[in-house]
């Protein structure tokens, strides 16, 4: 057995701990690696910040706990920026597993820090079954798809829910998404109702969210972990992402390496065998 | 500083690491802990089902409101459902995903074409935006005629009304090429998104959990 077989018959547990070492060192000996702001990052700052103080916006927590390594950076480094411009935020879930719970944890933390007020600054509405048709609901009325806030008070008995019923009466949306739903926020709340929004998506999603910053109905993406490291250092709020990059840089090196040797023992092999001469 | 309380933080930090220990090779901690994620899924959904959508958008607007019984007639659609459980009761369940396909065709196809097909079709045929800002004129031409050719040559790839011979077989083979690269850059993204998920569960463990020895 020559050496490329002996490559090829390696037991995956070798990869799996190295892959390990290389996500836990950065951890234990941070480099603080530069990270740079990509133009469609820098689309989704910009817009916020163009924002009008006050502005409604409806933030979306539409991700599974599975990928809260890339979301959840967004979601808050979203609410640190909106909430330092004084915005009102209504928050939605189109995931059942995660996404409401997540909205209620992460916003009440986050709006305790700014000194904001639960049913006057922000409002989280939950998760109501059927996306495609609450979507579509929500264009003629708010308060018909939900008749409580996510913790079952009555939207009527909220301040801010008093001033905001239908996507009129919404300025922006920033959508947080690991799934579909971002697709359609997109297609149907932008393309029929003209809602302008940005989209902060995980990477497996990110390649075809592109199109849509190509098209103009995205101001913004955040594309996973790199998206929401950038996003936290515009806004001056370096976190979790931003120290999860170190790692990201390093294990990116693992597998490209692996995958070169992978080749390499691919084609060394066919060789040996007189395979393609 | 961590929002969870120190029974919590050990109690994810065993399921974390239960979770993880089938990379060396199946056991019975790891069944344990999926089976309870899979009862607890199953619970926790069902629960939240029955609260937003039975109680609040059926049961209390007809206590509260007896104009709204009108709503057991989607209650009753959806009940009819169920009827797909036995053979002799089947064909009502058609009634409902009569209304359910007849819904989603009206609004998908409406919302595909409006919102991506046209959008995007005006968008290969308008001057592409070239990354670093560049207002180069050449870059532009560049850029547009690569975006216009690759276009046009993928949807050549999945014309099968011709055989893939002469020019729409040279046309199908670089839109090959397209397709490849085009599944590069998914494969590239895919690794990030993947490896972002094992940098989070490693941060919690080492900043959350072990992180709450030293205070």
């Amino acid at each position: 057995m020559n050496v490329w077989e002996r490559l090829a018959a390696i037991d995956r547990r070798w990869i799996y701990l190295a892959c390990g070492i290389a996500v836990l060192m950065p951890f234990i000996i941070p480099v603080s690696l530069p990270v740079y702001t990509t133009p469609e990052v820098q689309g989704v700052y910009d817009a916020v910040k163009n924002l009008p103080d006050s502005s409604v916006v409806m933030l979306t927590y539409d991700y599974y706990p599975s990928t809260l390594a890339e979301t959840e950076p967004m979601s808050r480094a979203a609410l640190h920026h909106l909430f330092s411009k004084d915005c009102k935020i209504v928050t939605i879930s189109n995931i059942p597993l995660g996404g409401p719970t997540i909205a209620e944890r992460v916003t009440r933390e986050l709006a305790a820090q700014y000194g904001k007020e639960y049913g006057t600054d922000y409002v989280n509405l939950g998760y109501k079954a059927n996306y495609v048709a609450v979507m579509k609901g929500l264009g003629s009325s708010i308060r018909s798809i939900f008749p409580a806030d996510n913790s079952g008070t009555p939207l009527g008995q909220l301040p801010l829910m008093q001033e905001v019923d239908s996507y009129e009466d919404i300025d922006f949306i920033f959508i947080v998404a690991d799934n579909a739903t971002a697709d359609y926020w997109v297609s149907i709340v932008n393309a029929q109702y003209g809602v302008p929004m940005c989209c902060g998506a995980t990477a497996v999603m990110a390649p075809k969210m592109y199109a849509f910053m190509g098209s103009g109905q995205l101001k913004g993406l955040l594309g996973g972990m790199k998206g929401a490291a950038e996003y936290e250092q515009l806004i001056g709020h370096k976190d979790r992402a931003v120290r999860g990059m170190d790692a990201q840089s390093l294990i990116h090196l693992l597998i490209i390496g692996l995958v070169v040797l992978g080749n390499l023992g691919y084609f060394m092999g066919r060789r040996e065998k007189g395979i393609g001469r | 500083m961590t929002p969870f309380s120190p029974i919590e933080l050990w109690l994810m930090a065993f399921v974390t690491l239960a979770i993880f220990s089938f990379l060396y090779k199946d056991n019975p901690v790891y069944r344990l802990v999926e089976s309870i994620f899979a009862g607890l899924s199953a619970g926790y959904y069902f629960g939240l089902v029955w609260d937003t959508v039975l109680m609040q958008q059926v049961v209390d607007p007809i206590k509260t409101d007896s104009s709204n019984l009108y709503l057991i007639i989607p209650a009753l659609l959806g009940i009819l459902l169920f009827s797909r459980l036995t053979q002799k009761w089947s064909y009502l369940s058609r009634v409902p995903l009569a209304f359910v396909i007849g819904s989603t065709s009206g609004i998908f196809i409406t919302s595909r074409l409006q919102g991506l097909v046209l959008p995007q079709i005006r968008t290969t045929f308008m001057p592409q935006n070239v990354p670093g800002g560049s207002t180069d004129p050449w870059m532009i031409v560049v850029l547009s005629t690569i975006v216009v050719v690759g276009v046009i040559a993928t949807l050549v790839y999945f014309y099968f009304s011709h055989e893939h011979k002469g020019v729409i077989g040279w046309t199908a083979r670089l839109g090959i090429w397209f397709i490849m690269i085009s599944f590069g850059a998914h494969f590239g993204y895919t690794v990030m998104g993947r490896v972002s998920l094992l940098i989070g569960r490693v941060q919690f463990l080492v900043e959350d959990w072990i992180g709450s020895f030293t205070g």
